[in-house]
């Protein structure tokens, strides 16, 4: 594990603390004191993941995409991705067929970041324990139900990896709020009824929007 | 086209895909779940090209690909990365290894066919 900077003791209110040092890599994920929790909390957006070995929160807000939340449960390690699926316009009609379709190879990537993350950080597969929670309806005006497209995809690839869920928070029609604690495995999850939903819609239409434009393959090197 | 492709992921979802994509296009795939077990395959068998993930348990892509490099069967072999990470340090230390290339996923199939057919 690479060598992290000396951590500063603080008592009592560390809301004027620096948050322990990220993991290599966490570095651009905002952090804050959480008041209420009374610890530092990770908020992520669509797209990115957090890890963490320092007991703090991450939380994040959900439509219709989804979180794993995985810890390795003999360790306080873990941590939480939020992903959606492009919408596969090739229906699985591809040459190398449904399985390895472009929706399913970004899924598998979302979960694959965040389980080797845990894995380099000395978690072990046998160890893991999965959460999973969002992928409602929120997207009214969309026609397929990408929040239901979600949910398949992510309880798929567990079964597949042979990955226990130990709970669930999915479906629905409501955004939800989301606070998990991987040092306990605790999940809190607020469903949001109000005017904060047509934020979250508008931020995942422009997500899909974006898919739409331009499906970032990675790189090819060679040396 | 054709040839035996041994796919090196401790995750069953990204061999699968590799397996597909590559089967479509001719070439055999056997699968290794870490790099002990494809060590211990390469070994014994002669396979045409390693395409192998860098995180896994007992031994991680990185090592495999050092320790295939020393086998004398496996001087010239394509070893190929093909991994979630984008840390530019484990690039360079999967070059000073002996890797052939460093492919970022998620991958595009048909760019992931050309990248063997250009090495094989």
């Amino acid at each position: 594990m690479p060598l992290r900077s000396k951590r500063s003791l603080t008592v009592g209110d560390h809301s004027h603390a620096l948050p322990p040092p990220t993991l290599p890599g966490f570095e651009h994920i905002k952090r804050f004191w959480d008041k209420e929790n009374a610890l530092f909390s990770a908020k992520i957006v669509p797209g990115e993941y957090y890890v963490t070995v320092d007991g703090e929160m991450i939380t994040t807000v959900l439509g219709s995409c989804v979180s794993a939340c995985i810890r390795d449960k003999m360790r306080a390690i873990g941590g939480m991705n939020h992903f959606m699926l492009p919408l596969d316009h090739s229906n699985g009609n591809t040459a190398w067929g449904a399985a390895a379709s472009a929706a399913t190879r970004y899924g598998s990537v979302a979960m694959e970041r965040l389980i080797n993350e845990i894995i380099k950080h000395g978690g072990r597969r046998d160890h893991l324990e999965v959460k999973l929670v969002g992928g409602g309806n929120v997207l009214g005006g969309m026609k397929t139900d990408v929040g239901s497209e979600n949910i398949e995809f992510v309880k798929n690839y567990l079964r597949n990896e042979g990955l226990h869920v130990v709970g669930e928070d999915l479906g629905g029609v409501y955004p939800r709020k989301i606070q998990y604690f991987p040092k306990t495995g605790k999940l809190r999850v607020k469903t949001l009824v109000s005017e904060r939903n047509r934020i979250v819609v508008e931020k995942e239409e422009k997500l899909i929007q974006t898919f739409d434009k331009h499906l970032n393959t990675g790189d090819v090197e060679l040396f | 086209m054709g040839g035996l492709v041994l796919a090196v992921d401790d995750s069953i979802s990204m061999r699968q895909m590799v397996k597909l994509t590559l089967s479509s296009a001719g070439y055999s795939v056997v699968e290794a779940e870490d790099g002990q077990q494809a060590l211990e395959y390469a070994r014994e068998n002669s396979v045409d090209l390693v395409i192998t993930d860098v995180t896994m348990p007992r031994m991680d892509g990185i090592t495999l690909v050092n320790e295939l490099r020393m086998l004398p069967n496996y001087k010239h072999t394509p070893l190929l990365v093909l991994t979630t990470e984008s840390s530019p340090e484990r690039k360079i230390a999967a070059k000073r290894a002996g890797a052939t290339g460093w492919i970022v996923e998620p991958f595009d199939p048909d760019k992931l066919l050309a990248t063997l057919a250009r090495v094989l």
